[in-house]
Formats: structure tokens, sequence, C-alpha cells
């Protein structure tokens, strides 16, 4: 458990050094905390901007999480692949070939495109 | 390894600050101003601007997640420089996943761009939130698939492990496909340069436009330690660690490393940003592809 | 001296300025631009990065409105230079600069600092609540959680009780937000239809999409305050994710002393001068600048050949830029053959005849997403240096 044991020292060191930022900012910042309203180029605004925001790439966050739990597989597959033989790489490619299937049909569709 | 525990943070915070100087100096180049090298000591003025500033909010703003996704950045980028070798010496956390630990921490990077967009409660960082979503699902299949290319070769998941398996045949010989990749989801894992639509110009800065004093050093600083170890991590995946004539291992992994990022940060002044929309297809039809078969070959060279 | 004095000091030797076009004032942008490199200030995108305001011109009412707004969005330390003609333009930037780097003058400013709260800022006449359709909002789910509306679901809670609106009650601590003040002035002029408006300002309301979906819609004003933007234009997008789905365009007019700067003597400076914003929106920083410096070697008559070919070269062959711009349609052009011309005219060669007639910009920018649609701005780059207030 070592190297994770550093990685949370590694977290808690730069999270404090992070804060060190915000705490020097608030010594040497000019007083006061105006909460403006939102940039709209010399707008105001009409409605509060957090909303349902409408996604047009929806599509492919599906097709990509095909493609994501294919990696996990793939991770301890590619310690592996030297020791199982060309079996390993007929099947994760076999397993590729039919998730690029899917790539292709939503390309078809035009699921790449959006606006 | 409590040394390099120490130094790392410094030698992350040097590099930011070498990459914030030398875009500022190209920056200011190409702007024609006289004397364009007194810019080197823009990031310094920058953070001097940035401390003494009011802090500020927006109406109705999320305070937590706004901070939560600033604070995002510079963390994700110190924990995704601890799995790499500092040339000869050990990393600060030589991990047997180390690859898919550096993998995770870039991916964190998209949830602190998203919340601190969404956090604001603007519409210009709003829609620059979402478009790091998307440039997320347009750059991380290829980047993935580029790593695993490195893993198969190496036949491990540990960086020190990559880098002895390099000893005779550098990475970036042997499947320059993946190093291609790595380079370009380099730029988009600090949205930089070609990939830096989700703080864009057209959106007046877009996930960061609302972000003033602490708050956008904070974030600024770790988009540009981000690139600074985006680039760092090239080495010992691609370009033999710090193996190297007559230097010391060390010294040849810094070299390497600022030889890296300024081919990043010159890239950015040198090309325009790439559209979400036209780049998810050639992603998925053109790179997608290209990485797989240099992985088949990878793979059957490794068999 | 204190470390914020000194701090302040180091950092208005090099402020991020917001550079404000007003129609009519190109000679004084122009001018703010080759003092800005001049200095080797960078100028910023947005109000919070900057810190400094400039104004190239005498804007008219509503756009000297708008300047406003922005202004007050600018977190101190902060400066305003206002300069009506070209010759204002230095001693106006050192005049800011060293207001920048007064402690005491910038510790005031700081003080007199309010929130924004619709309540006391918002343009009636703009927000008609009679004509807000409610019709079809859900009102139970308002505010209940229901809506997915992430964070914003429980301060939805809140507003619904009016009982306890502006009151102590009304709990800011818990709710996590910075101070607001004023909001005493809830109570006038809103109803039930404000119900599920936290702090003032409603959601989002649904609208059908081309997608067949009924979803939330938001309003988006690009302009008149906007780097690389035509000056004194004001888009209004109606988004829904980032598509746009209807266009409201608007002109915000210079005053007295507008002119028409561009007046055809000039032809490959004004090229030069819409190519670095398209230039700049499509993100080629490098490029964009390069423009700027040719444009202002050409109005100076002074063009370095080599330079200008150099730049005409290199942006031609550019295969990305020709990728982000070729389907950012114009009508019979695209972006990239608009482009094309104006670089064929900066070249010296006649240029292809394209003086067919567009298609008016509010069509042109439906169906696109922010992003070509602000190229598309750029490359269409309209003319609106005539517009001055008639009004005054």
């Amino acid at each position: 458990m070592q190297p994770f044991v550093a990685a949370l020292a590694l977290l808690g060191l730069t999270a404090a050094l992070a804060c060190g930022v915000y705490a020097m900012s608030a010594y040497t910042a000019l007083p006061g905390t105006p909460a403006a309203a939102p940039y709209l180029s010399g707008g105001l605004p009409l409605e509060h901007a957090v909303s349902r925001y409408h996604v047009r790439w929806y599509v492919i966050t599906l097709v990509f999480l095909a493609f994501d739990m294919e990696m996990v597989f793939m991770y301890p597959w590619a310690l592996v692949v030297t020791s199982v033989g060309p079996k390993a790489v007929v099947e994760m490619f076999g397993f590729l070939a039919l998730l690029l299937v899917g790539v292709l049909y939503a390309w078809r569709e035009g699921a790449f495109r959006w606006a | 390894m409590s040394e390099s525990l120490l130094v790392l943070p410094l030698l992350v915070a040097v590099l930011t600050v070498a990459a914030a100087a030398f875009d500022a100096v190209l920056g200011a180049s190409a702007a024609g101003v006289p004397g364009a090298w007194r810019a080197w000591d823009a990031p310094l003025r920058e953070t001097a601007r940035l401390l003494v500033r009011q802090r500020r909010s927006t109406l109705a703003a999320d305070r937590l997640l706004r901070r939560a996704g600033v604070l995002v950045l510079p963390v994700a980028a110190v924990l995704a420089a601890a799995v790499l070798p500092l040339g000869g010496a050990r990393a600060a956390s030589d991990m047997s996943v180390g690859i898919v630990w550096f993998n995770a921490m870039e991916v964190a990077v998209w949830a602190g761009v998203w919340l601190a967009g969404w956090g604001v409660n603007s519409a210009y960082p709003l829609v620059g939130g979402y478009r790091m979503i998307a440039q997320g699902l347009a750059y991380e299949l290829p980047h993935m698939f580029a790593l695993i290319t490195v893993a198969v070769g190496a036949e491990s998941l540990r960086f020190s492990d990559v880098v002895t398996a390099q000893h005779d045949l550098w990475f970036a010989v042997q499947m320059p496909v993946a190093f291609l990749v790595y380079l370009l989801s380099a730029l988009a894992m600090a949205f930089w340069g070609p990939m830096s639509s989700p703080v864009g110009a057209d959106l007046a800065g877009g996930a960061a436009a609302e972000l003033s004093g602490a708050d956008r050093l904070v974030f600024s600083a770790g988009r540009h330690a981000m690139l600074a170890v985006a680039a760092a991590a090239a080495v010992p995946l691609f370009l033999g660690g710090g193996a190297g004539p007559l230097l010391p291992a060390w010294l040849w992994a810094l070299l390497k490393t600022l030889a890296v990022l300024a081919v990043l940060v010159w890239t950015a002044h040198r090309l325009p940003v790439l559209r979400m929309d036209r780049f998810m297809t050639f992603a998925w039809t053109a790179l997608i592809p290209a990485t797989l078969l240099q992985l088949l070959v990878t793979g059957l060279v490794a068999l | 001296m204190g470390l914020r004095a000194r701090l302040l000091r180091y950092a208005a030797g090099r402020p991020r300025p917001l550079v404000v076009a007003v129609p009519g004032f190109t000679g004084v942008r122009l001018a703010v631009e080759a003092d800005l490199r001049r200095r080797g200030w960078r100028p910023a995108l947005a109000p919070a990065e900057a810190d400094l305001l400039i104004v190239c011109g005498r804007p008219g009412p509503d756009l000297a409105r708008a300047i406003d707004t922005v202004w007050d969005q600018m977190p101190s330390p902060r400066a305003r230079a206002d300069a009506p003609t070209a010759s204002d333009v230095p001693s106006a930037l050192d005049a800011a600069s060293a207001h920048l780097a007064d402690e005491p003058a910038q510790l005031e400013d700081a003080a007199q600092r309010a929130s924004y709260t619709p309540e006391t800022s918002m343009d009636h006449s703009t927000m008609d609540h009679g004509d807000m359709d409610h019709g079809d909002m859900d009102h139970s789910a308002m505010g209940h959680g229901d809506m997915d509306h992430g964070a914003m679901g429980h301060e939805g809670h809140e507003s619904m009780d009016h009982e306890a609106m502006g009151h102590e009650s009304m709990g800011h601590e818990a709710m996590g937000h910075e101070g607001h003040g004023g909001h005493g002035g809830h109570g006038g002029g809103h109803d039930h239809h404000m119900m599920g408006a936290p702090h003032g300002l409603a959601m989002a309301d649904r609208a059908p999409d081309r997608d067949g979906l009924k979803l939330d819609v938001l309003h988006v004003p690009f302009g008149p305050v906007l780097a690389d933007w035509p000056a004194g234009l004001k888009v209004t997008f109606t988004l829904q994710g980032d598509v746009v789905q209807a266009a409201e365009v608007e002109h915000l007019a210079g005053d007295a002393g507008a002119g028409r700067f561009w007046d055809g003597t000039n032809v490959v400076a004004a090229r030069l001068d819409a190519l670095a914003r398209l230039l700049a929106v499509a993100g080629w920083t490098g490029q964009a600048a390069q423009a700027r410096v040719l444009r202002d070697q050409a109005l100076d008559g002074k063009v370095e050949k080599a330079r200008l070919e150099k730049f005409v070269r290199r942006t031609r062959r550019s295969r990305t830029l020709r990728w982000m711009l070729q389907d950012v349609g114009l009508g019979e052009t695209n972006a990239w053959t608009r482009a094309s011309g104006w670089l064929a005219e900066i070249g010296g060669e006649t240029r292809p005849d394209t003086s067919a007639a567009t298609p008016p910009l509010g069509e042109l920018l439906v169906g696109l997403d922010v992003a070509a649609a602000r190229l598309l701005v750029a490359a269409l780059d309209p003319d609106t240096e005539g517009a001055v207030a008639e009004h005054v």
C-alpha cells in the first residue's frame, strides 16, 4: 500500500498549497465579496443559467460507455497478452471489431454531427 | 521516496511557471510587442494581480461546486505526476498500475472544468463546461488506446517498467501513431491550444469566464500544471525516460520534458481551435481505427 | 509600504484591459490596439478577467448602459479609461494604470461595491412578466427537486415560501451563498408568477426543440461588449444546449462624432481588420495578432511585403482553418470562401465576385452551435460603422 500512502500525502500537500493561495488572497485582496450579474456582453440575465442542458452528443456518451467498459478488460489484458499468446490478441480484437460495428452504425446515423 | 514527495510539487510548480512564461513571450512576440522577451514575468504579474483582486461571486452561484471544480485541477495535475519516474530517481508513488492512475487523474479534470463552469450560474461558462465533456468523449478513447499500446509494448502498467522496456528503442519510434495521438491528448487534457474550446475566446473565456482572484489563479495554475505534467509523462512513456549519453538521467528527463512542453506551447500559437462537432467525427472515424491498428501491430510484434 | 500596495503597483505595470469597440469610432479602437501592443498589455476576454475597461469612442445611450453593466461586473481593483478620440488614448491609459496602483482609491472603490440583485438592477421593460408564458410550466414540480435542477433545487424550495423572502429567516448562511444585499425589493411587482424564481430570477422555461423534445431554453446575448465582435452589434441567441434556436439582431449606436473609418481607400487594412477578428474567434491567436500588426502597417502605408505574403500564404494553407470554416454557410458562400476572398484582396489579386446577397444574419444563425455562430458573425462581418444614435 506504500505508493497509495504517498499519493495520499501528495493529495494533502497539494490541497494545503492551494488553500495557502486562498489564505494569501484573503490577506492581500481588497475587502468585500460582491456578487456580480453573470457576464452576458453587457446584457442582464432573463433566467438562471443552470438548467437542463440539451446535450446533443447524448448518443455518443452511450457508445463511449460501451468502449469504456471494454477498457476495464483491456488494462489487465495488456499485461498477459504475451504470455497467453495469439489467442488473447484474436479475442480482444474480435471484441473490438464488434464494438466498431456499433461505431459504424452510430456514424451512419449521424450521431457524431449535431449542430 | 520522501524526498521526491517534497520535490515533486516544487518541480511541477517550476514547470508550470516556465510554461506560462514561454507562452507569454510567444504571445507577445506574435503580437509584435517591442522587446517581447520582457513578457517572461507575465505569470508573476498575473499572480500579483489576482492576489489583490476582490473576491467575487456571481448571482446565486454555487460556491462549493465552483471551488471544488477549481481545486480539482492542480490536485489532479500533481497526483498524475506522482507516478512519473523523475529521471533516474524513483517516482514519488511507484504504483504497479501507474498508467491507469495517470489516466484516472487526467479524467478528473473533466469534472473540474464542468463543475467550475456549472457552479458560477452563468451562460458562457455553462456552455464551456459542457464543451469539456464533449471534448473528453472525442479524445479519451484514442488516448486510452495509445496508453494501452505502451502497456502492451512494456508488458506492464508501471512507469518504471515502461522506461526499462525502451532500453533498445524508444516507443516514439516503435509506435509513432500512439505518440502523436498522445501529444494531441496532452493538449486536450490541459484544454490547451487547438483543444481549448472549453475556455475558448468565442465564449469570452468559457468555463473560466466568471472566475476571478484566487479562484482564477488556482484554475489557471492547475491548467498550466496539467500541461506540464502531460509533457513530463510523454518522456517515460515514449522518449526513453532519462536515457541519454553523457548527461545524468535526471537532466535528460528534464531536458526532454522541456522540449515536449515547448512544442505543446508553440503548437497552441500555430493552430486554430478545433470545433468539437467537427473533431468528434474525426476522432471516432479516423483516430480510433488508427490507434487500434497501432495496438494490433504492437500486439503482434510483442507475441 | 504594505504588501498589498506593492502587489497593486507591480500588477498595475501591465493590466489586462477589456476593450469596448463603439460603432463609428474605429479610429480610436485602432489607436487603443496599437497602444496596448506598444505597452505589452494583453487584452482580457471578460470582466472577471479584466481590471481595466477601455471605451473606444463615445457610445450612444443604450451602448453606454451595457458598458456600465460590464463595469459593475469587474471586481476591484479596477480602472476605466474613456477615450473619446484617438489622441486621448495614451493619457487615458497612463491615468488608468496610475489609478490601479493607487491603494487608497481602490480601497474606497471596493468599499462601495454592492451585490447585483435582479430586483434593483433589472430593466423591467425588457422583462415583461405579463408575456411570460407560464402556462405549460409544471408548477407542482417547480422547486421541489424533481425538476433536477441540481444545486438550484433547494433554493427553489426556499423561495416557494414567499413569506420568508427578503427576511432574515431566509438563512443565507445555510444556503452557502455570499452576501446578497437589497432583498427588500422582493415584494414589488412580483406576484405568484415568480414562484420558483430563486434570488428574484426565473428558472429557465421549456420550449419545443427541433429534436421533438421539450427542453429548457436560455436567452443569451452576445455583444455589444464582447471581444472580437462587430462594434455595437447585439445578437440574442435563444439556446437549447449550445444550439441556436432563434436569434434576434439589434444595433446599438455610437454617439455624435461617429463617422465612417473604412472609406474604400484602405481596403487592405479593412480586410486585415476583419480577418484579425475572424482568426481570433477561430482561436488562432498568433495569426490574429499578425493580422493586426500588418493592418497598422498598411494604414501607415509602409507594409512589409514579405511579411504580408507570408501571412496570406500561411492562412490560405491552413487545413485546420478551412476544416473549421467551410461548413459555416453564408447563403451561397461559406465562411472559408469569404476569408479566401479577403486574402485574395490583401494579396493584390482581384477579388472573386461574392457580392451575392446573403440572407439576414438572424436567419443564418438558426441551427448552428455557438462556436459556428460566432465564426459566422465574424466571417459575415456586418457593417455597423454607420449606426449613430438618432434620438440624442
